[in-house]
């Protein structure tokens, strides 16, 4: 059994760690601390200690994990064991309950508030990404929805450079034809990938995808992952994705985190992934079938 | 024979339709009817331009419930001996908030929670009215307003919050946009989705007070929905939505006003016919057709 990562023993060294993260924001350093700090700020995500309640139960208790620039990570587990609920509270859009978070170095608050020029830097598609048919808004209003700072702002600041800016992403997705449609007119495929000019449309570091490639057929899927390693490789955005397929995961992730309700075990695909590592993820007996053509 | 009658009828018919037309351009000489056109215009700019958002959101039936749950404020400003005026945009404005803390809370179905409130709130108000005997004879100008007697100050106040919507709706566009296509990645980006309701739902409580002295409490709502239906039949982007949606409010605001004066009937539900009648055209016209009439070059 591979359980990697780091752990802490007791809730007195957390907080020490926790002091020395703080410390470390306002530039403080010394021994141990110091080496924390400099740790967590090459994490583009930090987690600690996470814990979620859902309904006065338990969803997802003392998560502890990090990414590094430059490096894809699936998020995999059955179903409800709070896989979602995990990103949701990374992304503040759930309150949790317990733990820290850090991303690029920034806390994010327990009632879910981050720096705005942090928020920039965050991509995030979520599950079963449904849009209203009734609303009448266009591929090139989504995307474009994508590149503005949300907030108070003239509608038509910078408008040069937001229409280039969607036109590079709309055509590095093979999109720029549908730039007029209405997003409900779009195919589930069509969809996903102006989704996905949507997060590229500025330069991110953070990417979270909660199931994004599902309704994709084999070549998008292709194009997708292809995608996904050129902005991982050349640009060094940090992906995290929940993920079913573990075959995908172990042909493009650098490392898995196995969730059901905490973190069962973690490391790269290869070692992680073992018949008995998903027995005790999913329960049961876990029996891999191969398929040959 | 046919023939000639038929041409004789046309004669007839044009010499009245002349001269009614003629009292009817004279009509508008009046400044009481040139500050109700006004009113009517700037009613239907504003009520369009939240009404976009209000029935994307699924909001409309709120509108409703608070222009029913005017008539409670009205009547509690009665009590203690208070006008309308004074009374109708501080309740619509706490009645709103309270309404969207007690969505937020209760986590009830939107419309079930809001017909328990606006049914109750009706009621209410019209026990409190029975007991005040001079109001009586005025609650037909509460239930359906009276546009004619828009006062320069109502024209002021209109203008003004016109002018806050517009703002509001301009700097925060992007923003409102995102929250109606999907709220979880709006949060994702940082938006307060809290703070944007509520300053959304305050803007609409504010048009939906204003609007009831002219419109009345059981046909406000229209003026808030119609036209914003109208324009999603046909619009093709979400900022021409929003445009055409206020557009369509003052179009439905003339004509009626234009229609009332011409037959002689009552302002407020005509100018709601006239907003059924635009509806009416637009979503019988074929579909294939509509795009092309905004397609854009």
């Amino acid at each position: 059994m591979i359980r990697e990562g780091r752990r802490l023993k007791g809730k007195g060294q957390r907080a020490k760690a926790q002091v020395g993260r703080f410390k470390g924001e306002r530039g403080v350093r010394g021994g141990q601390k110091g080496e924390l700090v400099n740790g967590l700020k090459e994490a583009v995500l930090a987690v600690e200690g996470l814990t979620v309640y859902r309904d006065a139960q338990v969803a997802v208790k003392d998560v502890s994990f990090s990414l590094l620039a430059g490096t894809d990570t699936a998020l995999v587990g059955p179903n409800g064991a709070g896989k979602s609920t995990l990103i949701q509270a990374l992304l503040g859009i759930l309150p949790r309950q317990g733990g820290d978070v850090f991303i690029l170095g920034h806390p994010l608050s327990r009632s879910g508030k981050l720096a705005p020029q942090v928020r920039q830097h965050i991509a995030y598609l979520p599950q079963n990404f449904l849009v209203d048919r009734r609303v009448p808004i266009t591929v090139e209003e989504v995307v474009g929805l994508g590149w503005d700072r949300l907030g108070l702002q003239l509608p038509w600041r910078n408008a040069n450079d937001r229409r280039q800016a969607i036109q590079q992403a709309l055509r590095r997705v093979e999109a720029w034809h549908l730039r007029r449609q209405l997003i409900s007119e779009l195919s589930g495929g069509e969809t996903k990938r102006v989704l996905l000019a949507y997060c590229l449309v500025r330069p991110r570091r953070l990417l979270i995808l909660d199931e994004a490639p599902a309704g994709l057929d084999f070549r998008s899927e292709g194009e997708f992952y292809e995608l996904l390693d050129h902005l991982k490789r050349e640009h060094g955005w940090a992906i995290l994705q929940i993920s079913h397929d573990l075959d995908m995961v172990r042909r493009n992730c650098d490392r898995v985190i196995c969730l059901n309700r905490s973190i069962r075990c973690q490391g790269s695909p290869e070692t992680t992934l073992s018949d008995e590592n998903l027995s005790l993820t999913y329960g049961g007996v876990y029996v891999r079938y191969q398929h040959s053509c | 024979m046919g023939e000639c009658m038929f041409d004789i009828s046309i004669r007839v018919n044009s010499m009245q339709i002349l001269p009614e037309l003629a009292r009817t351009l004279e009509l508008f000489q009046f400044p009481f009817m040139q500050r109700a056109l006004v009113g009517g215009v700037l009613t239907g700019l504003m009520g369009g331009m939240l009404g976009s958002f209000t029935i994307l959101r699924q909001l409309s039936f709120f509108s409703d419930a608070l222009g029913h749950s005017a008539l409670l404020g009205i009547s509690i400003g009665f009590v203690f001996g208070l006008a309308p005026s004074v009374v109708i945009l501080p309740f619509a404005v706490m009645f709103a908030l309270a309404v969207n803390h007690l969505l937020e809370r209760t986590q009830l179905w939107t419309d079930a929670l809001l017909n328990i409130i606006y049914s109750s709130s009706l009621a209410i108000a019209i026990i409190t009215l029975s007991f005040i005997g001079r109001y009586k004879g005025g609650i037909e100008n509460l239930l359906f307003g009276d546009i004619l007697a828009t006062q320069n100050s109502d024209l002021i106040v209109s203008g003004l919050l016109l002018c806050v919507c517009g703002v509001f709706i301009a700097l925060t566009l992007r923003t409102q946009m995102m929250l109606t296509l999907n709220e979880p990645m709006a949060i994702a980006r940082g938006v307060s989705v809290s703070d944007h309701r509520t300053g959304f739902i305050v803007l609409l409580s504010l048009v939906v007070g204003v609007s009831i002295k002219a419109i009345g409490v059981l046909l406000v709502s229209a003026f808030i929905v119609i036209p914003a239906c109208a324009a999603q039949l046909f619009s093709r982007n979400f900022t021409a939505y929003i445009l055409f949606s206020a557009g369509l409010g003052a179009l439905s605001a003339v004509i009626g006003i234009g229609l009332s004066a011409f037959l002689n009937l009552p302002s407020g539900p005509s100018i709601v016919v006239a907003q059924l009648g635009i509806f009416l055209v637009v979503s019988l016209m074929p579909k294939a057709n509509l795009p092309a009439l905004v397609k854009r070059k």
